[in-house]
């Protein structure tokens, strides 16, 4: 299906979106949102434009691959992130008793090891989103020759 | 001390080793298992060392990130939990091992990545259940888990395995629906979710509204029933784990559906208030449905035709026996059970191995094609045959052990009547396990049947669990120790 | 009377029980595998209602503390554990639905008893 005024304003809006997932992401550790609901906001800017478009434009933005790399490293930087703290001498996932500074609060780079956990969830997210959508329809491409209906 | 860390790390790694397989597999894919059978030995080191320790310094408790209870999750190290996660780590490295030689020819290529990432999850997923000491901590690992094991029954994406997760994943999303329910039930009286908070504050709040908690217990029973596939909700576990690869469906029998066995058990004796459980007999019911449990679930399993059904259905009996110990509540009883649980997992894993094997060099399924085969795979049919004797209970194997204190713990408690059906299961077990090792071996082989050879790792892996299955049997002292000092803390 | 007087008062509760066993239900009956999954959100969604009007306070705010303010907030705990329900609610669902796909790539069909009456005519 091709719908210009769909193309046109997913176009001008999906930079919109991103800005705004991002400021939700950033955000996290300040007011309602944080990394699940921004990364959701993100990634489903990458399905809108792979939507209105094809799956060429969506993979265009960001590859499979980029995605599933994003996917795996969003999670291992959250477990990399407790282990720090480990290292830093305090407990998994400890934030300001292991060392992580905490800035003051209600600024943007504050509360230590929760923004970078936040920031980690954003990626993962966003990218879980879009490897989501790929899947689905990748799988419809690839499985369809050898799984049709047995008659 | 790093050894302090180690709870966390032992559920921390496998996790972080299942987002590591992916990238893994796009590199090198060969490097899948080795990577993953190396975290599963630094896991299970790691819980040998917590062993010891505790032996040391006594039980602790892990903080997360430093916050104690009203507000963090809490890690709890016991002899129970470690006996629990001993159990896992060291079947879940044991199948894994099998996993390996076996799925290079049952999976796609590409798949085995994937599998290694399932796997790691679904481990790492139990040694959280094994740990947690908070209740909403627990949903999250018990869908973690679900998924896991739907995966890895739907990785080969046949029909039947396909339709057969479906299902699990329908009804298991039912199971921890009920639990979350039952989770805001007593988080709304209450106000915690600490395992050891709940039980102070419960008490108190069962007397002001005693619907709110009877009805949060009757939901945690049938949560974990249909999750641990106690007996009227057992339907989704044959199709399961029958359609599901051997190494999977000796994962998901040996050691998944223990797991839910023991957070019911958790949640009851540790969580819900002794009072509660005396006015209202909610182990009574555990008890007769475990009951129906080991009578049917046999009596379904003789009737089958396919080999891994016939053993699927007999886990919903062998599962009877660990919620028996469970129903029964006294310590030897539960001594028993436990001891069950670890026996149960080794011997119902070696038999489905030996399925695998057994499909994996000559293609057969059904139970009566099985004729003749034993001298021609001595290897395969000799583990076979000694669990199917543990199962029946024949002394010197370890499901003897089990089921002995279980029956000790019947008569303790004066019921003779569970004895006797204690009894009758095992004659229920020979009914069905017999004739097939007797068939193997004293029968002619059939017509027509060429055997291909079966890689000798997966070979190696059955013949080390038959050893384990008469180890257990005929040293069973240590783990019975460590058993009764693991049970100290309940009734 | 005083039955319905608190009823009234926690309305909630039922709306969210009523919601419970509608989604299980449907889930356990129905014979089409998408309201299966829908159901299951359904079900997944009367427990996260449940969760949050427990943790509401009345007239409080949302539970970012400044500290200036002296105010009433909400318990943020129950907000906290339902997006992480959410979270585990939306792998599930997702995972469902590609089964449900897969499923329908076999069989032309999303019905369990077309499923049932397709795999009798097989055998």
């Amino acid at each position: 299906m091709e719908d210009q005024i769909v193309r046109l304003i997913s176009r001008l809006v999906a930079p919109f979106i991103q800005l705004y997932g991002i400021y939700i992401i950033l955000h996290g550790h300040l007011s309602p949102g944080g990394g699940f609901s921004g990364g959701a906001i993100f990634g489903a800017s990458l399905v809108l434009l792979a939507l209105s478009f094809n799956l060429a434009a969506g993979v265009k933005q960001i590859s499979h691959a980029t995605a599933s790399y994003l996917e795996s490293g969003g999670a291992l930087g959250f477990a990399l992130t407790g282990l720090a703290a480990l290292a830093l001498g305090g407990y998994y996932l400890a934030n300001g008793s292991a060392g992580f500074p905490l800035g003051r609060p209600g600024e943007l780079f504050s509360s230590g090891a929760i923004l970078l956990i936040t920031v980690f969830i954003g990626i993962k997210v966003a990218s879980t989103m879009v490897t989501l959508f790929y899947n689905l329809i990748e799988g419809e491409a690839r499985d369809g020759v050898s799984e049709k209906p047995e008659q | 001390m790093m050894v302090e860390h180690f709870p966390v790390l032992i559920i921390v790694l496998p996790l972080a080793g299942a987002f590591l397989m992916p990238l893994l597999a796009r590199r090198q894919v060969k490097l899948c298992w080795p990577a993953l059978l190396l975290i599963l030995v630094l896991v299970l080191g790691m819980a040998v060392t917590l062993l010891w320790r505790l032996d040391s310094s006594g039980p602790y408790f892990y903080h997360l990130g430093g916050w104690p209870p009203p507000w963090g999750i809490e890690l709890q190290v016991d002899f129970l939990r470690v006996y629990l996660l001993l159990v896992v780590l060291g079947l879940g490295l044991w199948i894994a091992v099998y996993a390996w030689r076996d799925l290079e020819h049952e999976l796609k290529p590409e798949l085995i990545g994937w599998y290694c990432a399932l796997y790691a999850l679904l481990i790492g997923s139990m040694a959280g259940i094994a740990l947690t000491n908070d209740l909403f901590n627990l949903f999250v690992f018990m869908e973690i888990c679900a998924i896991a094991s739907c995966a890895v029954i739907t990785i080969k994406e046949t029909r039947e395995c396909l339709e057969a997760g479906f299902k699990y994943l329908i009804l298991s999303a039912m199971g921890t629906g009920c639990y979350l329910l039952a989770v805001a039930l007593i988080y709304m009286v209450t106000g915690h979710l600490n395992f050891a908070l709940v039980r102070e504050a419960l008490p108190e709040a069962a007397a002001l509204y005693p619907n709110n908690v009877l009805a949060a217990a009757a939901l945690i029973i049938v949560a974990f029933a249909v999750k641990a596939a106690l007996f009227p909700l057992h339907v989704w576990l044959p199709d399961a784990h029958a359609a599901a690869p051997s190494p999977s469906s000796a994962v998901l029998s040996g050691v998944v559906i223990k797991i839910y066995a023991f957070a019911l058990l958790i949640l009851f004796y540790r969580v819900l208030p002794g009072s509660l459980l005396s006015a209202v007999p909610l182990n009574e019911v555990i008890l007769w449905l475990s009951v129906l449990g080991i009578v049917f679930g046999s009596i379904f399993a003789m009737v089958q035709e396919d080999l891994k059904k016939m053993l699927a259905y007999s886990s919903i009996a062998q599962i009877g026996y660990v919620f028996l110990g469970i129903g029964l509540a006294n310590r030897t009883a539960l001594v028993g059970a436990l001891y069950h649980l670890l026996n149960h997992g080794i011997m119902k894993a070696l038999l489905f191995m030996a399925a695998g094997n057994i499909i994996h060099a000559a293609g057969l399924r059904r139970i009566k094609s099985l004729s003749g085969i034993g001298p021609k795979m001595p290897l395969t049919m000799l583990p076979f045959a000694v669990a199917g004797a543990s199962m029946i209970g024949i002394p010197g194997t370890g499901g003897l052990i089990g089921k002995w204190f279980l029956a000790l713990g019947a008569l303790e408690t004066g019921r003779l009547l569970i004895v006797i059906i204690i009894i009758a299961g095992s004659l229920l077990n020979a009914i069905y396990y017999l004739p097939i090792i007797i068939n193997a071996y004293l029968n002619p082989l059939s017509e027509g049947v060429s055997f291909k050879p079966v890689p000798r790792l997966m070979t190696a892996s059955l013949l080390a669990g038959a050893a384990a299955v008469i180890f257990f049997g005929v040293f069973s002292k240590p783990v019975v120790l460590l058993l009764e000092r693991a049970v100290t803390g309940f009734f | 009377m005083e039955f319905l007087k608190s009823l009234s008062n926690n309305y909630y509760y039922l709306v969210a029980i009523i919601l419970f066993v509608i989604g299980m239900h449907t889930m356990l009956t129905h014979a089409n595998l998408i309201k299966k999954v829908i159901a299951m959100n359904i079900m997944d969604a009367s427990v996260f209602l449940l969760f949050v009007a427990v943790g509401y306070v009345r007239g409080g705010a949302a539970p970012v503390i400044e500290a200036s303010a002296n105010r009433v907030y909400v318990n943020p705990l129950p907000g906290a554990l339902m997006l992480t329900g959410i979270v585990v609610g939306i792998s599930v669902t997702a995972y469902a639905l590609s089964l449900v796909t897969k499923i329908f790539r076999y069989y032309g069909t999303v019905d369990a008893d077309e499923i049932v009456e397709i795999r009798s005519q097989e055998q």
